[in-house]
C-alpha cells in the first residue's frame, strides 16, 4: 500500500508540474485552430538533415565537380550525377576544370549518414538542416541540382558556412602561428578562395 | 510446439485455443509473433515466429565498405546505436591492430553509457505499458528526449548516429558539450528516479512481475542468456568487468544482480544499471583527457589484413559479439553478429509455459528484445 | 368509455413527461460523457506533463465533438464470420442499462426522473445487465481476443458485484432506507465516509472494477487482448461502448458521492442550486479515478479474482457486521468509525506485507552483490594485477 500511495503522491506532484510547465512543445505551430503561430523545430548546429550542394559565391558556380566520390561511397546508392567541362574554366574565371551538370538525390532512400560529406574533397556537399520534406508525390523527394543548390544556399546563409578545408587551414595556421612561421602555410592561408562569412 | 497441441487433442483432454499474438499486436515490441496454445487463460505452449523484420543486414555488410558497415550496425539494434557502432569499430580496430586515441575512448564510453541509460529507459516505458501503467512511459520518453538532444548536438543525428569511426570518432565533441551534459545528468537522474519510484516497488507492479517468468541460473546459462536477463539470475557476468574493453577497467562501478531470475529481478537489475551508468559517465567526464579523437588512419580507405576476429561487448541487452572475416579487400568477407536479443528470446518459451496469458506480454517485455537485432 | 378518457389523457401526459425527462437525461448524460472524455485527456496530459488536446478550440474544448464526429463518420465494419444479430444487439444491451440506472439517481432533491423507493436495489440490479452485453459482444464478434475479453468481463464484473451489493446493504442499514433521497437526507449530520471509511474504500475499488477502470481494466486490456470485447467494433458501434463506459464511470462516481460523501448537501447553496455541490463532488471523484489511472499498472485476471474473493468479499461482510453491531447496540457514531478504520488499516497492512514481501529480498540481493564484488576484487588483486586507475 505504502509504495502505491507514494506513487499517487508522485503523480500528484507531477500534475502540478504539468500545470506549471508542461514538457510538450507544440509542432509545427502553436496557438489555436484560428490563430496559429509557427513553431519550427530547433535543431542543433551539427544536425544532419538532408544532403545539399553548396554554392561558391565568389566564382558563382557550385563547388561540386561531379567527381562521383560521394556517389560511390553512398551506402544506399541514392545519388547520381553527370559532369561537363566547366565553361568558366575556359574563360579563366574558375579553377575547376569540370563542373556538375546534373545531380539527383533520392531523398527517400537517403539514410542521413553523412558519409558523402565526409568523403567529399571539394567541400561540395553538406548535411543541411532541412528535414521537413514530405510530399504527396511518390517521387516528390527526388531532388535535382537546382533544388539541391537552393537548399544548400539556404543552409550556407543560415549557418554562415565556411568550407571545412578552409576551417582546417585556418586551424593549422593558428597552430603553426603559435610556435613557428611556416611560409608555405602562411602563403596558402592568405588566398582564401572560399565563401566569406555571412 | 505444434506437436504438443495435437498430442493433447489425441489424449482426449480439453482442446486448447490457439491464439495468435502479433506481428501486429501492441505489446510484441515490433513485429514479433507468438502462436500461443492457451487453456483458458493459461498458456500451454508457445511457438515464436521471427523474421518479419529481416533485412539481411549481415549479407548487406558483405557488399559495403568497412566504413559504410557502421550505418548498418546503427540499424541493427536501433535502440542502442552507439553500443553497436562501438563493437563493430572495435572488431575492425582489432583486426588492423589500431590503437584508438584516449580521448576517443572516453567519448565512446560516455556516449555508450548514455545510450545504455536511454535504452533501459525505453525498456521501462515498454514494461510499464505492458503492465498497463501509462505514466512511466511518458517520463522515460521525456528523459530520452533530453539525451537524444545531446546526441544530436554531438553526432548530428538523434538515433542513427554514424559517429564512431574505425580508429576513433568522426569529429571531436562540440564545444558546449560539457555544459550540455552538466545540465543533462541531474535531470536524467531525476527522471530515472521518478520512473523508479513510480514503478519498481508499486504493489501491483510487484504482483505482476515477481515470480513471473522465472528462470534458474543453470537454465539461463544453457539458453545463453546474457546481460540483465542473466544477471537477474544472480550471476555477475558483465563483459565490461569480465573482459574489459575500451577503458572500462578504469571506472569503479558495480554489477547489479538479482536473486530469482524473474521478471521483477530483470526490471530491478536494469533500474540499478542506469544508476551505475550514471556513475561511469561522471567518472569518465572527470577523467577525460584532451587530445586527438581520430587515429593515424585519417580518411584513408580501410583495408584490414586477411584474417578473422571475434570481438564482444556489453550492450544494454546483453553480450553482443561480432565475428569479422577479412579477405584483404575494402569490404568485409563476412560479418556475423551474435545478437543478445536473439539469444535472450530463445528462453521465452521456457519462461512462458504455464504462465498466464497476461504474463506473456510482461515476460516478453522483461526480456527487452529489439526485433531489428533479432531478425537483422 | 367516457370515464376512461381522462384517465387515458393523464396517462398520455405522464408518458409525455417521462419522454421529455428521458430526452433531457439523454442529452445531459451525452454532455457529461463529452466533458469526461475531454477532462480525462486533459487531466492525464497534465499528470504526465503533456498538454492534452490543444488544437480544437480553446484548450481543445471541442475535441470530444471532433472525436464523436469522426467515430460516427467512420465505416462500420462487421466481421464476416460474426454472429450478425448478436454483434448488432450487444452495444444496445450495454448502453440501455447504463442509461436505465440514471432514471433513479438524483442529482439534487428534485432533479431526478423517478425517485423509486427501492432505488438502490434497482440500480444494483440494472448495473449487472450490462455484463451480458459485453459477453455477447465478445462472443458475437468471432474473435478470440473478444471471447477472452468477454469471459474476463463476466468473471470480473460478477465477482465485484458482490462487494458492491454488500456495501450498499450496509449503507442501507445505516440510512434505514433504499430510497436515494432518504439516504442523502440521513447524511445531513455527517457523510457516511466519516463513519464508514472501509465501506467507502470497498465501494470505490469495487466500483472501479465494475466499470473497468485502471487498475482493473482487465477485460479490454490493450496490451494483452487488444481491446477485448470491443476489438472488432468500429465507428458508431464502438462509440456506443465508449459512451456506456463513461456513463458507468460517472454513475459509480455519483453513487460514491450519494452513498458516502453526503450527496448534494453542502454549505452556501440552497434550493435547486445544490446540484452544483453534487456535480463538484462527482467530478472530484472522477478526477481521483483519472489520477489512479495515471499511476497504477494493471492487475492480472487471477490476482483480480483473488482480490475480489479473498479480500473484498470478506471485508464487505465485515462491513455489514460492524454496521449491524453499531445499529444493534446503538453505540455512538465514532465507534463505527474506529471499527471501520481498524479494518481498513489491518487489510492495508496485510496487503502491504503480502505484496511488498518480495521487495525485502532487495537487501539480500545487495548483500550478495557486495560479496561477489569483494570476491572479484580479491581475485583481481592477485599477482595478475588490476588496472584500476580510480
Amino acid at each position: 500500500m505504502l509504495y502505491s500511495l507514494k506513487g499517487l503522491l508522485l503523480t500528484l506532484v507531477s500534475t502540478f508540474h504539468g500545470l506549471r510547465q508542461p514538457v510538450t512543445r507544440q509542432y509545427p505551430a502553436t496557438g489555436t485552430l484560428w490563430k496559429r503561430r509557427p513553431a519550427p523545430t530547433p535543431v542543433q548546429p551539427r544536425f544532419m538533415g538532408f544532403p545539399a550542394l553548396t554554392w561558391d559565391g565568389i566564382v558563382d558556380e557550385p563547388y561540386c565537380t561531379s567527381c562521383m566520390v560521394c556517389i560511390r561511397q553512398c551506402p544506399t546508392q541514392c545519388m547520381s550525377a553527370t559532369m561537363k567541362d566547366n565553361p568558366l574554366n575556359q574563360d579563366g574565371r574558375s579553377s575547376r576544370k569540370k563542373i556538375v551538370e546534373t545531380f539527383e538525390i533520392n531523398l527517400n532512400r537517403c539514410i542521413l549518414c553523412g558519409i558523402c560529406v565526409e568523403v567529399c574533397n571539394f567541400d561540395a556537399i553538406v548535411m543541411s538542416h532541412e528535414h521537413e520534406m514530405s510530399t504527396f508525390q511518390r517521387n516528390g523527394d527526388r531532388v535535382d541540382l537546382p533544388a539541391l543548390l537552393e537548399i544548400g544556399m539556404k543552409f550556407q546563409a543560415k549557418t554562415s558556412w565556411i568550407p571545412p578545408t578552409e576551417l582546417a587551414k585556418l586551424a593549422e595556421k593558428n597552430q603553426s602561428g603559435g610556435d613557428s612561421q611556416d611560409p608555405e602555410v602562411a602563403a596558402a592561408s592568405k588566398e582564401p578562395d572560399g565563401e566569406p562569412d555571412g | 510446439m505444434a506437436d504438443a497441441s495435437s498430442e493433447t487433442i489425441r489424449s482426449g483432454e480439453p482442446i486448447e485455443m490457439l491464439l495468435n499474438m502479433g506481428p501486429q499486436h501492441p505489446s510484441t515490441h515490433g513485429v514479433f509473433r507468438m502462436v500461443l496454445w492457451v487453456d483458458g487463460e493459461k498458456i500451454v505452449d508457445l511457438e515464436p515466429h521471427i523474421g518479419y523484420l529481416h533485412r539481411g543486414s549481415e549479407k548487406l555488410c558483405e557488399g559495403e565498405q568497412y566504413h559504410q558497415v557502421i550505418t548498418l550496425f546503427d540499424r541493427m539494434d536501433y535502440i542502442s546505436n552507439f553500443n553497436n557502432e562501438l563493437v563493430y569499430c572495435q572488431a575492425v580496430e582489432k583486426l588492423m591492430g589500431l590503437t584508438v586515441p584516449e580521448r576517443a575512448e572516453y567519448v565512446r564510453v560516455i556516449l555508450c553509457e548514455l545510450n545504455r541509460i536511454i535504452s533501459h529507459l525505453l525498456y521501462v516505458a515498454a514494461i510499464g505499458l505492458d503492465a498497463g501503467a501509462m505514466t512511466p512511459s511518458l517520463i522515460c520518453f521525456r528523459a530520452r528526449e533530453r539525451v537524444q538532444t545531446v546526441f544530436e548536438a554531438v553526432s548530428g543525428a538523434r538515433m542513427m548516429h554514424n559517429y564512431f569511426r574505425v580508429g576513433g570518432l568522426k569529429e571531436d565533441l562540440p564545444e558546449n558539450f560539457e555544459d550540455m551534459i552538466g545540465e543533462l545528468l541531474p535531470l536524467l537522474r531525476d527522471d530515472v528516479e521518478e520512473s523508479d519510484k513510480l514503478l519498481t516497488f508499486n504493489e501491483i507492479f510487484l504482483a505482476r512481475m515477481k515470480d513471473v517468468g522465472t528462470i534458474s541460473a543453470d537454465d539461463a546459462l544453457d539458453y545463453g542468456l546474457t546481460g540483465p536477463c542473466l544477471r537477474a539470475c544472480g550471476i555477475d557476468y558483465d563483459v565490461r568487468k569480465a573482459e574489459p574493453y575500451s577503458v572500462y577497467d578504469r571506472f569503479d562501478f558495480d554489477i547489479p544482480i538479482g536473486l530469482d531470475g524473474d521478471c521483477w529481478d530483470r526490471h530491478y537489475v536494469r533500474m540499478q544499471e542506469m544508476y551505475e551508468s550514471l556513475r561511469i559517465i561522471e567518472q569518465a567526464l572527470a577523467q577525460m583527457p584532451s587530445g586527438p579523437v581520430t587515429s593515424s588512419l585519417g580518411r584513408r580507405l580501410i583495408r584490414p589484413p586477411r584474417g578473422d576476429v571475434y570481438v564482444r561487448a556489453e550492450n544494454p541487452r546483453g553480450e553482443i559479439g561480432v565475428y569479422l572475416v577479412s579477405d584483404g579487400t575494402d569490404k568485409p568477407y563476412r560479418v556475423k553478429v551474435r545478437p543478445p536479443s536473439f539469444c535472450n528470446l530463445s528462453a521465452l518459451k521456457h519462461m512462458v509455459k504455464g504462465a498466464w496469458l497476461a504474463d506473456a506480454v510482461v515476460i516478453l517485455g522483461s526480456l527487452d528484445i529489439v526485433l531489428g537485432e533479432v531478425d537483422r | 368509455m367516457t370515464a376512461a378518457i381522462p384517465v387515458l389523457a393523464i396517462g398520455l401526459l405522464d408518458v409525455m413527461w417521462i419522454a421529455i425527462g428521458l430526452f433531457v437525461l439523454f442529452g445531459a448524460l451525452s454532455f457529461v460523457v463529452l466533458s469526461l472524455t475531454w477532462l480525462e485527456r486533459k487531466t492525464l496530459g497534465r499528470l504526465q506533463r503533456r498538454l492534452g488536446p490543444t488544437r480544437t478550440g480553446p484548450m481543445g474544448i471541442i475535441q470530444p465533438l471532433a472525436d464523436g464526429l469522426k467515430l460516427i463518420l467512420k465505416e462500420d465494419i462487421v466481421p464476416s464470420s460474426s454472429e450478425r444479430a448478436i454483434f448488432w444487439s450487444a452495444p444496445v444491451l450495454v448502453i440501455v442499462p447504463a442509461f436505465m440506472i440514471w432514471v433513479t439517481i438524483p442529482a439534487s432533491h428534485d432533479a431526478v426522473l423517478r425517485n423509486l423507493d427501492l432505488g438502490l436495489l434497482y440500480i444494483v440490479a440494472f448495473a449487472v445487465v450490462g455484463i451480458l452485453g459485453l459477453v455477447l459482444a465478445g462472443w458475437g464478434s468471432a474473435n478470440k481476443y473478444g471471447t477472452l475479453g468477454g469471459l474476463r468481463a463476466a468473471a470480473q464484473l460478477i465477482s465485484y458485484e458482490i462487494p458492491v451489493i454488500m456495501v450498499v446493504i450496509s449503507v442501507a442499514m445505516l440510512a434505514g432506507s433504499l430510497n436515494m433521497r432518504e439516504i442523502v437526507a440521513a447524511q445531513s449530520a455527517y457523510p457516511y465516509a466519516l463513519i464508514q471509511p472501509l465501506g467507502l474504500v470497498i465501494f470505490f475499488i469495487a466500483g472501479l472494477a465494475e466499470v473497468g477502470r485502471t487498475p482493473f481494466d482487465i477485460y479490454f486490456a490493450e496490451s494483452e487482448i487488444v481491446g477485448g470485447p470491443f476489438v472488432e467494433y468500429s465507428g458508431a458501434h464502438w462509440s456506443v461502448f465508449f459512451l456506456a463506459e463513461y456513463i458507468n464511470t460517472f454513475a459509480i462516481a455519483a453513487l460514491t458521492v450519494l452513498l458516502f460523501l453526503g450527496g448534494w448537501s453542502g454549505p452556501f447553496l440552497s434550493e435547486n442550486w445544490v446540484i452544483v455541490w453534487f456535480l463538484l463532488k462527482v467530478y472530484a471523484v472522477i478526477l481521483v479515478i483519472f489520477w489512479i489511472r495515471g499511476t497504477f499498472p494493471r492487475l492480472r485476471i487471477d490476482q483480480l479474482m483473488a482480490f475480489a474473493w479473498k479480500v473484498m468479499v470478506p471485508l464487505s461482510f465485515f462491513t455489514i457486521l460492524i454496521t449491524a453491531i453499531y445499529k444493534f447496540y446503538e453505540w455512538p457514531a465514532w465507534s463505527l468509525t474506529l471499527m471501520s478504520a481498524a479494518g481498513l488499516l489491518a487489510v492495508g497492512y496485510a496487503i502491504y506485507r503480502r505484496m511488498v514481501g518480495p521487495a525485502h529480498r532487495v537487501a539480500q540481493v545487495r548483500a550478495r552483490q557486495k560479496a561477489l564484488r569483494e570476491a572479484r576484487l580479491a581475485s583481481t588483486q592477485s599477482p595478475g594485477g588490476t588496472t584500476n586507475v580510480v
